[in-house]
């Protein structure tokens, strides 16, 4: 009952303190700028949370970021390193928006479910490739999911450019047709309350989706054995739970989630996928899920976070003159404080007993 | 008793941010009430030091901030999907003049002109297309076009030239071209190149490649040892990031290249011998100008020879000085309307 809340609350300094180290970090890059950190730290918050068009701003960049942090979490809970995330949110944008391109003249009723499970079904397949290496061939997944990124970047390039995806009008840039209206995620607040807002709809799907995180790992006997594997494989052997086939569906489930994020990112942001459409979000991911410690509200708070300084650089450096590539700087330093204390924390397990991240050998 | 502590700290963090925001929200924009010209720029995923495009549209905003005291901006683009926000970002903050840089963001210039119809837009190499792809021009938007194949003819008469008298390595009478995509922009340049070598000398050969990218300098590297290994000795690359490799090649080879978009004599000095240039910052600078006297045009706007928007860069030392004359005299003859380069392709 405890643990969801307990295991956030064991690690909150460890992030929060990250973060302000970062932060401070930040500032001495904004001072060597010549700027003035204070008003580029205002002009930081502002972008992002300042009026409720930049906050729905602020959330289209969370949305992928929270499904794609699940996508590393579910692995991570698993005892698996899902790098692969990025690719497994193209495979099913990709997925999405042949569907929805496909059969764009069917009714909402009837393609947007199609189009749902298109996305999240193609990321589900990618992922649990992974996944059966490693449990079949004992391939590391880490290898794997980054080989499936470039395999997907590339066919992607095929696909798009001259392949059976390309629109043959297609604004200059490789990209596909768009997706049938009935495929689109409608924004959800009127034109009246924030002028101009494109928050659609994945927002719900995204809250949906950290629901099914938690009550899928801490409320299912699957979860259960998911996080018994993570925790040790050879104990949860012991105990009957099989490591193979739960690595398996681990990493297919972690696919689903970036496969969802993808298809939203088509449904919701896009209306067609092309050529470099990736964005990074499932490498952002990993320092999501970390930062959030693979907890459902840390990852949340975590995206928040992410998607605050992505949009709030862009003003960052219109309003300040600040670049914001002082965003990744900062997001990089974050990093590398979670890094150390994971380092400190695996030194410390090394002593004691048995690797926690090679549980699975 | 340690998780209260915990979630305590998180939350005067939470408010500890909150506040500091709320207080800078006060100050507000001091430039509100100062009425001075605000002019802000997008890049492109490429970012402000691609050493191309945006670098360039750069140059030609602040060299208009200094001129004409105007109060510019930039926002560089992360990912595709920012180009939206960030030009609706200018665009709420009552900006006069807000610029795309990029055929990239022709949908997003679109979307947000449509929105804003008291604000000005300007796209470079675009104009505004509606999410079916067809392009429409919009009476707040002005689309800056280039005559690249003005530029590309001039370095190709530096090519034929060279070619035709067997200067230096360029012996074999050969001469090539690499584009990124066949999009128009970029078949426009070698159009106008092999135009002009098909004028200047008819007996060489010429050949056309493409590495169907424009970051990828190892597909245009392998273009380019394809292109060298049939014998050319000039290769004019059209390919971004891609024709960096492609350049690579001639310089691995010992043969010539050609630069584009911006002076690219600096990044393979003896190798390349000039650049096909478009200038990008003077179509800023002149648009910028323009919003500030009142004469902004929606529309379609020409850069071209004749009003010095097009040119050749930097030559190297081994181009002689009847090439230079050759390429001088086809730029007065294209201000003149004497030479109209073609805009299609002579060899695909």
């Amino acid at each position: 009952m405890r643990q969801p809340t307990a295991q956030w609350a064991t690690g909150p300094a460890v992030p929060v303190v990250s973060v302000v180290v970062a932060l401070a970090i930040g500032a001495l890059f904004v001072l060597a700028s010549g700027h003035d950190p204070i008003s580029a730290y205002v002009d930081l918050f502002r972008g992002a949370f300042g009026s409720p068009y930049d906050i729905t701003e602020t959330l289209i960049q969370t949305i992928p970021l929270v499904l794609a942090g699940l996508a590393v979490a579910v692995a991570f809970r698993s005892g698996l390193f899902n790098i692969g995330a990025e690719s497994q949110l193209l495979v099913g944008a990709v997925a999405a928006g042949a569907v929805g391109a496909r059969f764009g003249s069917l009714p909402g009723p009837l393609l947007f479910p199609m189009v749902l499970l298109a996305g999240i079904g193609a990321g589900a397949v990618w992922g649990g490739i992974a996944g059966y290496l490693k449990a079949a061939r004992g391939v590391n997944e880490v290898i794997t999911t980054i080989m499936q990124n470039y395999i997907v970047v590339f066919v992607m390039h095929w696909l798009l450019q001259n392949g059976p995806m390309t629109a043959p009008n297609a604004l200059g840039t490789p990209a596909s047709a768009p997706i049938g209206d009935g495929a689109v995620l409608p924004v959800i607040i009127p034109n009246e309350l924030v002028p101009l807002t494109r928050l659609h709809a994945g927002l719900f799907l995204a809250v949906a989706a950290v629901v099914v995180f938690w009550f899928l790992l801490w409320r299912t006997p699957l979860g259960y054995e998911l996080r018994a594997v993570g925790l040790g494989a050879r104990a949860a052997a012991q105990a009957g739970i099989d490591p193979r086939s739960r690595t398996v569906i681990a990493m297919a489930i972690a696919g689903g989630f970036a496969g969802l994020a993808g298809m939203i990112q088509v449904s919701g942001v896009f209306h067609r996928v092309f050529d470099g459409f990736s964005s990074g979000y499932g490498f952002d991911a990993i320092a999501v899920a970390l930062l959030g410690k693979n907890s459902p509200i840390g990852i949340v708070l975590a995206a928040l976070l992410f998607g605050g300084f992505a949009r709030g650089g862009t003003i960052m450096q219109a309003n300040a003159g600040v670049s914001s590539q002082l965003v990744s700087v900062i997001e990089a330093t974050v990093l590398f404080v979670i890094a150390a204390e994971l380092i400190v924390r695996l030194l410390a397990a090394r002593r004691r007993g048995p690797k926690p991240l090679e549980a699975i050998a | 008793m340690k998780r209260v502590l915990a979630l305590g700290l998180l939350a005067a963090t939470i408010v500890a941010a909150c506040g500091g925001g709320s207080s800078g929200t006060g100050g507000g924009s001091p430039a509100a009430s100062a009425k001075a010209i605000k002019i802000g720029l997008v890049t492109d995923v490429g970012g402000l030091n691609d050493k191309s495009f945006n670098q360039a549209a750069n140059t030609g905003r602040l060299n208009a901030e200094k001129d004409f005291s105007l109060q510019t901006s930039v926002i560089e683009s992360k990912k595709q999907e920012d180009y939206v926000p960030n030009l609706t970002t200018f665009a709420q903050q009552n900006y006069d003049l807000v610029i795309a840089v990029g055929f990239l963001m022709q949908n997003a210039a679109w979307k947000v002109a449509t929105q804003f119809p008291n604000v000005k837009f300007a796209i470079i190499d675009g104009a505004p297309a509606n999410d079916k792809g067809d392009t429409a021009n919009l009476p707040n938007v002005a689309n800056l076009f280039f005559k690249e194949q003005e530029a590309g003819y001039l370095v190709g008469v530096i090519a034929a030239t060279m070619a035709k008298n067997k200067v230096g390595k360029a012996t074999h009478n050969t001469v090539c071209s690499m584009g990124g995509i066949p999009i128009p922009p970029v078949d426009r340049y070698i159009a106008g190149y092999q135009d002009a070598i098909k004028t200047i000398s008819p007996t060489t050969t010429i050949l056309n490649g493409y590495s169907n990218d424009f970051v990828d300098q190892q597909k245009g590297k392998e273009v380019g040892l394809n292109h060298i290994s049939k014998n050319c000795d000039i290769l004019f690359q059209v390919a971004g990031g891609s024709g960096l490799g492609y350049i690579a090649a001639a310089k691995e080879k010992g043969v010539y290249g050609i630069g584009v978009d911006v002076d690219q004599i600096d990044v393979a000095p003896g190798t390349v011998i000039t650049s096909a240039i478009k200038r990008v910052d003077k179509a800023v600078y002149d648009t910028s100008k323009a919003v500030k006297d009142g004469s902004f045009k929606a529309g379609d706007n020409s850069f071209n020879a004749t009003n010095d928007g097009i040119g050749y860069g930097k030559l190297d030392s081994v181009v002689p000085a009847d090439a230079k004359a050759a390429a001088d005299k086809a730029l007065a003859d294209i201000k003149s309307g004497a030479i109209k380069p073609k805009t299609d392709l002579t060899v695909k």
